[in-house]
């Protein structure tokens, strides 16, 4: 699919709205994860905006695609992009980890949402999307399950053994996606438990492998296209990413991993951003 | 104002008693940050371990330094911990294995919601033999558990909130696993034993004055940080006087300490015991205040349950 280049600028400036909805949701809930919801909001949104087969208005749909968000705390993104896609209203994203809110600290099951499954506890969402792919299979629909992880996550040795999986079982309606922004809660990933050669890791688990500038609409449409059109074997796309994206001060840092910003931060962060809005726009 | 969240004390605990342990390793899966382990990791850089987002192989590892003579320390969140590598804490236990699991986040967590919060770590544990299951009442009883533990071989869980614990104790309180802790002392009789279990103790506390005026009865409080074992002679002892139970854990009521410490006292001195935890419930996103009162661990609830109890 080639996209214009309004189309595109269309996408960073709602890409940068997205933002901005987290990080006033976190910010209001005073809790919450903003460096790892920023990063990955480019992937989720395109996901639903121009890849997946999805219906809000029936979200029960046995033949839509499935998205899994395996690094489950950052949901703040997954509800923004839920919303904007018409599965969330507005206004209760703002009552994010509220008592009461639908919108829990971290996703939970909730079909009408758009929620597919709870997630949070690192490396189950992926073994979930394993399951997915092989029912497909078993009922011959053309679904895809795509399943969003954070690179710390791919600590966890569950991951490998579903990486494991579902190249033995061919899995290529499966597409696994990886936030690769360099940055885990206690540090980087490199210190805290070393990944890299990571592309040939996943080579040598028998999967296709794809890496991106996740900060490129361009290069992450193709990405994925590119996923879904890759016959018997899985696909994973790693996507390089800056953690924190977009706000000066969060970016590169593990510092915002697990905090919100205060008054000040936020307003500061808002105005960054709508300055990049403005310059986008001052362009289109 | 609050106190010191649990984690901070422990992470001094851990950096100031580095010299006094020379074989304690600290072993943490990417939470060194949240638990407060990497002041420890700074200090002695050489006996910290970080194994990542990685719960099964830290526990496998520490069960290895276990048996070369070291003393593993494993800090992460409780649900996390106990959860994710049950089986591999059971083999631990199974062997005996001198290793203390210390976890943070027991309990209700906050905003992170139903996912993250820890309501069945203690029937998780408490179902281990070899396995010494302890839950403080407040920063001074942490330190002294803590200790404890340190000088007791075998495993150990010592499960700690994410937030702080209101004081019980006197600073020159001393933990004895044996004797039973009276917070407050009641009569000879008493119409209620409160048996409080971590931040249970305190609530406890916040809510007797009232009650005792309000229904003018007596109560005595004991804050049972042991879970597992249980000195059983002393702890009946010590209740056998009173007409009834009302235990109140921040934990499911399935399977908890309720659950213990009925089976214990239906065996040996049967009286009218009831529970006051979570009921049937994972969780969920909120305030600490809201939830504990959504829960009904608030003065209304607690005052109903012991007119209950009272009545039968
Ligand atoms: C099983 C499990 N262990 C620990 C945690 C606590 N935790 C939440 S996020 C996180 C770090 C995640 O790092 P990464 O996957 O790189 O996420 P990102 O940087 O994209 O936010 C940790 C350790 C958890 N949620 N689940």
């Amino acid at each position: 699919m080639e996209i214009s280049q309004t189309e595109e600028k269309e996408l960073s400036v709602d890409i940068l709205e997205i933002k901005k909805e987290i990080l006033k949701m976190i910010w209001l809930a005073q809790s919450g994860h903003p460096g790892g919801s920023l990063s990955c909001i480019s992937l989720i949104y395109i996901l639903y905006k121009n890849i997946m087969n999805i219906d809000s208005n029936n979200p029960n749909w046995e033949d839509r695609d499935i998205f899994i968000l395996s690094k489950g705390h950052a949901a703040p993104a997954l509800y923004a992009v839920l919303s904007k896609v018409g599965f969330i209203k507005k206004e209760d994203l703002f009552t994010l980890r509220k008592f009461g809110s639908k919108l829990q600290g971290h996703p939970t099951k909730n079909l009408k949402l758009g929620i597919e499954i709870s997630t949070g506890s690192l490396g189950m969402g992926f073994s979930t999307s394993i399951g997915c792919a092989l029912a497909a299979k078993l009922d011959n629909k053309d679904k895809k399950i795509f399943a969003l992880l954070g690179d710390g996550e791919l600590n966890e040795g569950v991951i490998w053994e579903a990486a494991m999986a579902a190249s033995h079982y061919k899995l290529d309606n499966l597409i696994a996606v990886i936030d690769r922004n360099g940055i885990q809660s206690d540090g980087s990933t490199e210190e805290i438990m070393a990944l890299e050669p990571l592309a040939d890791k996943w080579k040598a688990f028998g999967w296709h492998v794809i890496e991106i500038d996740g900060s490129n609409i361009k290069d992450i449409i193709n990405g994925f296209e590119k996923a879904c059109n890759t016959f018997r074997k899985p696909t994973v796309i790693i996507s390089y990413l800056i953690k924190g994206s977009d706000v000066s001060f969060m970016e590169h840092t593990k510092k915002y991993h697990g905090k919100p910003p205060n008054k000040e931060e936020y307003e500061i962060a808002i105005t960054e951003i709508d300055k990049q809005i403005k310059r986008i726009q001052g362009d289109l | 104002m609050s106190n010191i969240p649990a984690r901070d004390i422990l992470g001094k605990f851990l950096v100031e008693n580095g010299d006094k342990y020379e074989n304690m390793v600290v072993l943490s899966a990417d939470l060194s940050l949240s638990i407060k382990t990497d002041i420890f990791a700074q200090k002695y850089p050489e006996r910290f371990f970080n194994f990542g987002i990685a719960e099964q192989n830290m526990i496998g590892a520490s069960m290895g330094f276990a048996i070369s003579n070291k003393m593993p320390i494993v800090c992460g969140f409780s649900l996390f911990t106990t959860g994710r590598a049950w089986e591999f804490i059971r083999l631990a236990c199974h062997d005996n294995l001198n290793i203390k699991f210390v976890t943070t986040h027991a309990g209700l967590v906050g905003g992170d919601g139903s996912t993250h919060s820890a309501l069945e770590d203690l029937s998780l544990m408490s179902c281990l033999p070899n396995l010494n299951v302890l839950v403080p009442g407040d920063n001074v009883e942490i330190e002294k558990i803590l200790e404890y533990a340190f000088n007791t071989p075998g495993p150990f869980y010592i499960r700690l909130p994410r937030g702080s614990l209101e004081d019980i104790h006197k600073k020159d309180f001393t933990f004895n696993p044996n004797s039973i802790d009276i917070i407050k002392e009641g009569n000879e009789i008493n119409d209620i034993c409160m048996i409080g279990v971590g931040s249970g103790s305190s609530i406890a506390i916040q809510s007797v004055s009232k009650l005792e005026k309000d229904l003018n009865i007596s109560i005595k409080i004991i804050n049972q940080s042991v879970v597992k074992p249980i000195n059983i002679k002393n702890f009946i002892s010590r209740i056998k006087n009173d007409k009834c139970i009302l235990v109140i854990e921040e934990h499911n009521t399935y399977c908890g300490f309720g659950s213990i410490i009925s089976r214990i006292v239906s065996e040996n001195c049967p009286k009218y015991i009831k529970t006051l935890g979570i009921e049937n419930s994972f969780g969920q996103s909120g305030s600490r205040i809201e939830l504990l009162d959504y829960y009904g661990f608030n003065y209304e609830n607690i005052k109903k349950i012991i007119l209950d109890l009272i009545k039968s």
